[in-house]
């Protein structure tokens, strides 16, 4: 009992750390592409107390206040559902499948709070992430199906179990895995799919009327998003992990091959997104699922 | 125990005859006595609860009995349609306009269908069941027109359509009864049984043919848009909510009363194991996934919005009830009771909205969650519960059937149900959107929430969202335990998921709500302890430095995804409705050409042709009877 509740306490703070992580490590490594200095390692955990602590908050209706609190609950609820270095936590209250939805609770109520903001820069945003999500959606449920199949299992926890020892599913589904990280890049919303956000276009979407705390939150849920999505990944195709160093070191891999691409692209047009996506992902997708079905 | 069964059958025509009687005397008589009277069949409805009841003949036509019966799975659809009959009796007390003569035969209508359709489900033999369809088809057709204008169009696209099916269902019973000359149906399955492939192929596709149109499964699906969003408010769940259920039903009796999957199989090749025959019928199912959703997302009529929604979510319960596999089949009959609940809850939130604001239009509308909350919050469980997503109903019958194709491995429906999930988030939120958020028009802001009488049966139905959510065992019991009378293997299940090994996952709603819960409350104190917000009005907005006013019209609702089509263009383009109309064309040419040299309206000819009927008719009785 008491491990249970330390792990619940413990699993969501971790999950933040490593996002924070990231966030902190990303601030600097782009400054240094852009031939900057770039800010204080520790600048995004100053930026998110800062937001925390303002005085001054708007909100524009209750919805407006939940939304940003349902993306929180929704991303601690993901965390949970994903394996890490050995800890299953409640993948056995709720497979692979099952994820894909819990992960789509967290997007949906901050939809519904940035509706609510009555700004239509943030309603043009929602619109666009919702249309790049049924983009990338479809790639995405094609590889989850092909590593399904080629493990028999949609138990997260026994994929990560099948691939100890390095058979990592990178090495039996190449294909899938390429595929599956372009949809965790998309997913995460990096050049050239940051058309959700576009700040010269429709001033950040979604967050164009939150501020201060609201703000923070987002922030934090950012940090949360970053990690479950890369977790994900991690777990379906680079084998998971023993212990959390190696968890981490693996993360670290992904996310620093995304920034090199992340600061080097310019942006899609939304309707281009969705057609890249549906045409050389979604092939390779499939040429990947055929030979899992051959075999 | 039995004679229940003829009673409850016969409660809703009493209570729609004296409904209309009562109207006459006064409004309440005639409110009380529809209340009444669905009320009392939904109380003869729960006492079958799991029951099986076999035979209860109660007269015969042709030398063939007719026969009532009861087991729990047509308890499930019995379920469906007692109770939903129910809320909406109530919510068109508050939602119905008075028009003394026409309500009056409203209240009728509405109850004959109902009983119409606890007959379908009672039913025990075919012609019974084909009585009660057409009776509900007729009766249907009426509350649709009920509006006028437009309407009368919609309704009669309808019945065309059911008329249709029903003369290509009537051929195979007709079929049947000349081989087996009786349509019980255990005499039904067992003819079937020792029958040819093709006697067996074309029985069940001309059945299917009438299930089908009912159902809306694509290519037979275009009277169910117009009809929908043209019936009345609280007719449109009774449509979308229940009578389209029927077809699925129906579906099922034919697949796995009178055929079983190993028959089908034995007597026709199979593809992924499932015989060709229902691969067909699944592939059908997911096109109508896709394409109904891509069309959904593109709407701007809230009701249409909503109608091509059940085009795509009766796709899941066809395609569940198609793969033939316990898993399958269990979450397609779970599907049908869950569409039900979040689909009547969707339409008569929607006609909450409309009753108030007198507009269905969704780009004329918006900001209402201010101004009507509850029926807000209501229509968001509905739109959880659609969009497949945990911890309420929808999710849990849509990952039955997509484990369930996993399962047999026809990964491209499953790809295609998985699509349909998805693009649903894009057309649910559009419609919340466009209702509820963004900015409240001007003319609205005087607008109330609904009266009470509305207010009830749309959160009696957002509650049963919630609670087939995280007990999804209630439906398991009884859908486990009536499909073991079809035969098929029952699945493992807990009261709150499903255990490992019946699946290829497990899964556990109450954990997920739980945690969920937990997490909620955690983040939302955090928000609270942290120092409080300012309220500010809706036009104290970000708009690059100009001033929005209420004559700007600050908001992004026409075209929503209007990116999104340009995409999809090319499968826009597509209209079977073109290929239909087509043929009317062809039948008018004929009808303007042709018949017009025969019936010319002129008096002389009509009068030469009588001479010459006359004189063949006297030449043939000279002649003995004998014309050749």
């Amino acid at each position: 009992m008491v491990k249970m509740i330390l792990i619940a306490i413990v699993a969501p703070l971790l999950a933040f750390s490593i996002g924070l992580s990231f966030m902190m490590i990303k601030r600097k490594v782009v400054a240094r592409i852009q031939r900057r200095y770039g800010p204080t390692i520790i600048q995004p955990i100053f930026d998110i107390m800062k937001l925390l602590l303002k005085e001054d908050n708007i909100s524009h209706g209750v919805i407006f206040s939940l939304g940003p609190i349902i993306a929180i609950a929704g991303s601690i609820l993901s965390v949970f559902f994903i394996p890490i270095a050995g800890l299953n936590m409640l993948t056995g209250s709720g497979d692979l499948i099952a994820l894909l939805y819990i992960m789509a609770i967290g997007s949906l109520g901050m939809a519904l709070g940035a509706g609510d903001s009555a700004n239509p820069n943030a309603s043009i945003g929602i619109s666009r992430a919702l249309t790049l999500m049924f983009g990338y959606d479809l790639p995405l449920v094609i590889i989850v199906i092909s590593v399904a199949l080629q493990y028999h299992t949609t138990d997260l926890s026994a994929i990560v179990a099948a691939q100890a020892n390095g058979h990592w599913a990178l090495w039996s589904l190449p294909l899938s895995a390429i595929v599956g990280f372009v949809v965790t890049y998309g997913a995460l919303g990096e050049h050239p799919f940051d058309i959700i956000t576009a700040p010269h276009e429709v001033a950040t979407g979604p967050m164009v009327e939150y501020g201060g705390k609201h703000l923070g939150f987002l922030m934090i849920n950012h940090a949360f998003h970053l990690y479950v999505e890369i977790a994900l990944f991690v777990d379906l195709f680079l084998g998971g992990a023993s212990n959390i160093f190696i968890f981490y070191i693996k993360m670290f891999a992904v996310f620093f091959i995304m920034m090199m691409f992340d600061e080097v692209l310019p942006r899609f047009k939304i309707d281009d997104a969705v057609r890249f996506f549906w045409k050389w992902p979604t092939v390779v997708a499939l040429i990947s699922l055929i030979i899992v079905l051959v075999k | 125990m039995n004679i229940l069964l003829e009673i409850m059958l016969a409660t809703p025509f009493i209570g729609g005859l004296l409904a209309f009687i009562g109207g006459k005397v006064h409004r309440w008589v005639r409110y009380a006595v529809a209340v009444t009277f669905s009320f009392l069949t939904l109380i003869e409805a729960l006492v079958y609860y799991n029951a099986t009841i076999k035979g209860v003949v109660w007269g015969s036509l042709f030398g063939s009995k007719l026969v009532l019966q009861t087991n729990p799975i047509s308890w499930l659809f019995l379920f469906i349609v007692t109770a939903m009959s129910f809320l909406i009796v109530i919510f068109s007390i508050g939602d119905m306009e008075e028009d003394k003569i026409k309500l009056d035969s409203y209240y009728m209508q509405l109850l004959f269908v109902e009983g119409a359709m606890v007959g379908i489900v009672l039913a025990g033999d075919l012609i019974t069941f084909f009585m009660f369809w057409e009776i509900m088809s007729w009766t249907s057709y009426f509350l649709i027109i009920y509006g006028g204008k437009k309407s009368v169009a919609a309704g009669y696209k309808y019945i065309i359509m059911s008329i249709i099916g029903a003369y290509s269902m009537f051929i195979a019973i007709a079929m049947l009864y000349v081989k087996a000359h009786s349509l019980v149906y255990a005499d039904v399955a067992a003819t079937l049984a020792h029958s040819s492939a093709t006697f067996v192929v074309w029985t069940v596709v001309l059945l299917g043919i009438g299930f089908f149109v009912k159902a809306a499964v694509m290519p037979l699906h275009t009277w169910l848009p117009d009809a929908h969003s043209e019936a009345p408010s609280p007719v449109s769940p009774l449509l979308s909510g229940v009578l389209i259920k029927m077809g699925a039903y129906g579906l099922f009796i034919v697949l796995y009363g009178f055929l079983s999957v190993q028959l089908a199989g034995n007597i026709m090749p199979s593809v992924f194991s499932t015989p060709i025959l229902l691969y067909i019928i699944q592939w059908l199912a997911a096109l109508s996934i896709v394409l109904a959703t891509f069309l959904a997302i593109m709407q701007e009529d809230a009701k249409r919005l909503l109608a091509y929604s059940s085009i795509s979510q009766i796709g899941y319960v066809v395609l569940g009830i198609a793969t033939g596999t316990s898993l399958g089949v269990a979450g397609g009959l779970f599907h049908a009771l869950n569409h039900a609940i979040f689909k009547g809850l969707l339409f008569l939130a929607v006609g909450a909205v409309i009753y108030r604001t007198g507009t269905r239009n969704l780009s004329d509308l918006g900001g209402l969650v201010k101004k009507m909350p509850y029926t807000f919050t209501a229509l968001l469980l509905g739109i959880i519960a659609l969009a497949g997503v945990p911890p309420l109903n929808g999710f849990v019958s849509k990952w039955m059937i997509y484990e369930a194709l996993l399962q047999k491995k026809e990964v491209f429906l499953l790809i295609m149900a998985f699509i349909g999930s998805t693009g649903a988030f894009l057309y649910v939120y559009r419609l919340i959107h466009s209702i509820f958020l963004g900015q409240l028009p001007k003319k609205y802001e005087n607008v109330k929430d609904v009266p009470i009488l509305m207010q009830f049966p749309i959160w009696v139905l957002a509650v049963l969202t919630i609670v087939f959510g995280i007990f999804p065992g209630l439906a398991m019991n009884v859908i486990v335990k009536g499909m073991k009378l079809f035969g098929f293997k029952p699945i493992a299940y807990t009261l709150f998921g499903f255990p490992q090994g019946t699946a290829m996952g497990a899964l556990k709603v109450i954990n997920i709500s739980a945690v969920l819960v937990v997490a909620f409350v955690a983040a939302w104190v955090l928000f609270l302890i942290l120092s409080k917000s300012r309220k500010v009005s809706q036009y104290d907005n970000y708009a690059a430095g100009q001033v929005v006013t209420p004559e700007l019209k600050y908001n992004y609702s026409f075209g929503f995804y209007m990116s999104f089509g340009r995409v999809i263009k090319s499968i826009l383009k597509l209209g079977i409705e073109r290929i239909y109309n087509y043929w009317v064309d062809a039948a008018k040419v004929f009808g303007d050409y042709y018949m017009r040299r025969v019936y010319t309206g002129n008096l002389e000819t009509y009068n030469s042709y009588i001479v010459i009927v006359v004189t063949i008719a006297a030449v043939a009785i000279l002649l003995g009877g004998k014309l050749w």
